[in-house]
């Protein structure tokens, strides 16, 4: 087995993982960097993300605004210190970008203009028209390419964590070209693989989001935090799930029922007004939107069609001159995929799955408990998206915690002795043995796409954006049995180059093991709390019982253990959750009561 | 890649390649009008050689140009010309940096037309002026 | 409400490194529905049919650039090419043009990878600016400069539409040349010095000879043609201007 001595080893080439490696590289320039991903980096779903990142910019806006919209947008699950450094450290990095050639869109006088987004109190999104994540991607990819510490290992596909001495230390990784397994020896490790919606049926994510890196820290009893909390982004393309972006509705859009009604103020978010107003109706935030299509849909007051019902996302208004600026990949959408101009007609659209909110335990230093590794993005669960995270603080999450977790990874491994390299080498070969054998001698009779395909509907059914006890139970007993089969899984490709069905089969592993983590956390947490509501006897939110983390550890081959952990609460207690007019109110009333407590 | 390895990458010949879209078709065919041109400008330099050769020469070669082969002759190198001429104009964009007339870029298909008028427009001048010698 | 699936005869060139000698063509009838894409259809086969299959594939939205392929001989982007378009005709689909193919539908990407290497992009600062001072600025104007070359998806699908690449793939090529143009036009970088001599190369702009086809195919309108024709003015200017020089002076 080939084998590559890095410093730090990072998983996963996307906007966390670059913005990790690029970190590392700054911080030390001897540190040989091993940057792994099963695609090219400019293919990592980072490229997908429409709407732009939040960074406070504006005079009249202020940290403790952007903080105060995360932890009431994430239901009070965030842990409050560390939205405290995220918020601090956002513009810092989007200005860091800026200098790197992300073209930011600008306003006449050439300085970045933003805009508004969903859940947030003043605008406050950086934004490149409405293709930002793939302009961050490419920005930190080709910036990148000027640091010779990184080596990428790009197309290579890892299948498990080198962990000795009760520490990370590397990774063994597929060549996907050539079928060879490859051992990168590190002192410190980054996971960097993004979420795991693809685990739902109808879902907003690229092919490769398939939860790895959560499952490979996992597996290693890393246990998954706040697993339950998957986010239903409102306006996806019925059948595919492709993403309208929130910008839509930041530049104005609105959602209509077949009555051509605009619903939102049904749902305690309005009044309805002819412009957005920040924090209410198409601005309010994305789980209390989801969940007003699922009203709207029991009514009967949605539109049917072949992929089931949907509202409309109306974007006439703007003109057509103001969506190519603003929203070009979404004309191209709406015309190419569907038919439709959006200056002409309005787009079809319903709730898909698009954001996993928990993910691999880690500190405010993105460390997890496994001394050694670290994880940053979508795939960990650092705390500041708690249990529904706002649009446009993932991409400035990716930055800011990417960059953490380099940071840190990289103080690690300077301080670090590795292993001696015969110990690494035989768990690496035990790993390479139980990836074959996948390919060598499988007499497996369940197919793969049977399996995925079961997996997500029974997902869709327990997990979808309201919850059911006895529900959720059969989603988790339906996993049980599936993890079951899937040791029976059938391959029929046992090539060496690019044997694609090969990674499927091994994807879909990781796939059921994070989707029995979220199902078993979400059957546990009686309570209804930001994406996760349940219809039962538990509607309401519970801070006396479930102002809780949820835990979940790897119990092997069984269901995960779920135990509980504290939420750091620095300075907001727990409070409503009120957006629109009642938000104002709310608002103008906290804003009296603590200056009364001023007053001498 | 090393050789132990089972990758063996296939590569498709070239061969015959303009053929296999209609695309390069068009291609090979505007920039095969180039040779029109070339042979326009051979029959040219005869008619400077033979004019340095004195009267009789340059007479026959007159004479030469008003047979009926080299009517014809001329007939198809004219559409060649202007077949070259539109393909000429229509790439033209493609070379040329944005022009901004206003804050707005002028479109290709305006380029386009601006070149084959130009082309026209200096056609229809030298036209009038050999029209004028000639009388 | 679901209309009942018509079925359409997809063609796929099949290259399987370790029992193919040289690529063959397998057909398959793949039921579809009018929202499918070449892409879906492909993974309908591999799904239910031929789990062999091998293709890239991710963001089914044509912004990743993984699904490139030769589609009844035209580069394109399978996710966003439907199938409806082309039935009731037979789809002939095969590995992107002018690259070697490394298994069925995959190339071998590594030549790109090494020439993005080589042209630098990334800004090389004209000033270097601390993070405190801001961000530097730039009007809509300056951005409109280089805003289209910045929407390269690298797809290659432009490589696959280049002869010239297709007869000698030491040639820079459209995608890498619309990136050097990129940066080179962008008022925060002061780095085309840096690029110039790979494009004023051998390797360079001069192996274009205008076919176009690059752009057309573009799915992102980057015009690369535009990026590459323009450096030859650039390119020719350094040609001629190098034996003007007195020998040993810097080119």
């Amino acid at each position: 087995m080939e084998t590559f001595k890095a410093d730090v080893a990072i998983v996963g080439a996307g906007g966390a993982g670059l913005r990790a490696a690029i970190a590392v590289a700054k911080k030390d320039p001897k540190l040989k960097i091993a940057l792994i991903s099963k695609v090219y980096p400019m293919r990592s779903h980072t490229v997908a993300a429409e709407g732009g990142a939040a960074g406070v910019v504006q005079a009249h806006d202020s940290l403790e605004h952007h903080f105060h919209d995360t932890v009431a947008g994430g239901d009070w699950l965030c842990e409050q210190d560390v939205v405290d450094y995220f918020v601090a450290h956002c513009t810092e990095e989007m200005v860091q970008l800026e200098h790197w050639g992300c073209p930011w869109s600008r306003k006449p006088d050439g300085h970045v203009n933003v805009r508004a987004f969903g859940g947030m109190k003043i605008e406050r999104t950086w934004f490149a028209a409405d293709k930002s994540g793939f302009h961050m991607l490419h920005t930190l990819f080709q910036t990148s390419l000027q640091f010779p510490s990184i080596t990428r290992f790009d197309e290579h596909f890892c299948v498990d964590l080198l962990v000795e001495d009760g520490r990370a230390q590397g990774a063994v990784a597929i060549n996907v070209a050539s079928g060879e397994f490859v051992m990168i020896e590190a002192k410190s490790v980054v996971i960097a693989t993004g979420g795991a919606g693809r685990v739902f049926r109808e879902n907003t994510n690229g092919g490769i989001v398939t939860g790895d890196g959560m499952a490979l820290a996992y597996r290693h009893g890393v246990p998954l935090r706040d697993m339950e909390f998957v986010q239903y982004h409102p306006t996806c393309m019925p059948g595919t799930g492709l993403l309208f972006t929130e910008a839509c509705r930041g530049e104005g859009g609105f959602l209509v029922n077949k009555d051509g009604y605009r619903y939102l103020q049904d749902y305690g978010l309005g009044p309805a007004e002819p412009t957005p107003r920040n924090k209410a109706m198409e601005l309010g935030p994305r789980d209390r939107l989801s969940q007003a299509f699922w009203y709207e849909q029991q009514k009967g007051r949605t539109i049917e069609g072949i992929h089931g019902s949907a509202v409309h996302l109306d974007l006439r208004h703007l003109g057509h001159k103001k969506l190519r600026e603003r929203l070009p990949q979404i004309c191209e959408l709406a015309e190419e995929f569907m038919g439709i101009d959006p200056a002409k007609a309005p787009i079809p659209v319903r709730p898909a799955v698009h954001y996993t909110m928990g993910g691999i335990l880690v500190d405010g230093n993105c460390a997890s408990p496994l001394p050694g590794l670290y994880a940053a993005g979508e795939c960990s669960s650092v705390g500041i998206h708690g249990a529904n995270r706002l649009g446009s603080n993932s991409l400035s999450e990716i930055c800011v915690f990417g960059k953490v977790a380099g940071d840190h990874a990289a103080d690690f491994a300077r301080s670090a002795k590795s292993a001696p390299s015969a110990t690494l080498q035989k768990q690496a070969d035990a790993a390479q043995m139980r990836a074959l054998s996948l390919v060598r001698g499988n007499k497996g009779t369940e197919r793969i796409s049977v399996l995925r395909r079961e997996m997500a509907e029974t997902m869709e059914r327990g997990c979808g954006i309201y919850r059911l006890g006895d529900e959720m139970q059969k989603t988790c007993n339906e996993l049980e049995n599936l993890r079951e089969r899937y040791k029976r899984v059938k391959v029929d490709d046992t090539s060496s180059v690019f044997n694609t069905e090969w990674l499927l089969a091994i994807e879909l592993g990781y796939q059921l093991q994070v989707a029995q983590a979220m199902a078993v956390s979400a059957l546990n947490r009686k309570e209804s709390r930001g994406a996760h509501q349940r219809l039962d006897d538990y509607k309401l939110r519970d801070d006396a019982n479930y102002l809780m983390h949820t835990l979940a550890t790897s119990a092997g081959d069984g269901p995960p253990v779920i135990s509980y952990g504290e939420v750091k609460i620095t300075h907001l207690p727990p409070g409503v959750r009120a957006y629109g007019a009642a938000g104002e109110a709310a608002d103008a009333a906290s804003k009296a009561k603590s200056a009364e407590g001023k007053a001498p | 890649m090393s050789a132990s390895n089972a990758r063996r990458p296939y590569k498709r010949p070239m061969g015959g390649w303009w053929r296999k879209n209609p695309y390069f078709v068009e291609y090979m065919v505007h920039e095969g009008t180039a040779l029109f041109v070339a042979a326009y400008a051979l029959l040219l330099l005869a008619g400077v050689f033979a004019l340095g050769r004195g009267e009789a020469a340059w007479n026959s070669w007159l004479a030469l140009l008003r047979s009926p082969p080299s009517l014809l002759l001329h007939g198809v190198l004219l559409l060649g010309f202007l077949y070259h001429t539109w393909t000429w104009f229509n790439i033209m964009p493609r070379t040329l940096p944005p022009i901004l007339i206003g804050g707005e870029r002028v479109k290709a298909t305006t380029i386009t037309r601006a070149g084959l008028a130009a082309a026209l427009v200096a056609s229809v001048l030298v036209f009038a002026l050999a029209a004028r010698l000639a009388s | 409400m679901k209309a009942a699936p018509r079925t359409i005869r997809i063609e796929v060139l099949r290259y399987r490194p370790e029992q193919d000698k040289e690529p063959v063509v397998q057909g398959f009838d793949v039921p579809f529905t009018d929202d499918m894409s070449v892409l879906q259809g492909l993974q309908y086969i591999k799904d239910e049919f031929d789990g062999t299959l091998s293709f890239r594939w991710s963001c089914r939205m044509a912004i990743c650039g993984s699904c490139g392929m030769m589609i009844n001989g035209v580069p394109k982007l399978s996710c966003s090419t439907f199938l409806r378009d082309l039935y009731p005709n037979t789809v002939r689909v095969e590995a992107l043009a002018h690259f070697p193919i490394e298994r069925d539908l995959v190339i071998v990407l590594d030549d790109f990878i090494t020439k993005l290497h080589k042209i630098k992009p990334y800004i090389i600062p004209k000033e270097p600016r601390a993070l405190s001072q801001g961000e530097y600025l730039q009007t809509p104007e300056q951005m409109a400069q280089y805003e289209q070359f910045s929407a390269c998806i690298n797809c290659m699908l432009c490589y696959a539409a280049c002869p010239q690449y297709g007869l000698n793939s030491s040639f820079i090529g459209p995608a890498a040349m619309a990136l050097v143009h990129r940066y080179n036009l962008d008022n925060r970088d002061g780095g085309r010095a840096e690029r110039d001599p790979y494009v004023h190369s051998e390797e360079g702009v001069f192996n274009c000879t205008a076919v176009g086809y690059c752009s057309e195919v573009c799915p992102k309108d980057v015009d690369p043609a535009n990026a590459v024709n323009i450096n030859k003015t650039e390119s020719a200017k350094d040609y001629f201007l190098r034996f003007l020089k007195p020998k040993g002076a810097q080119a």
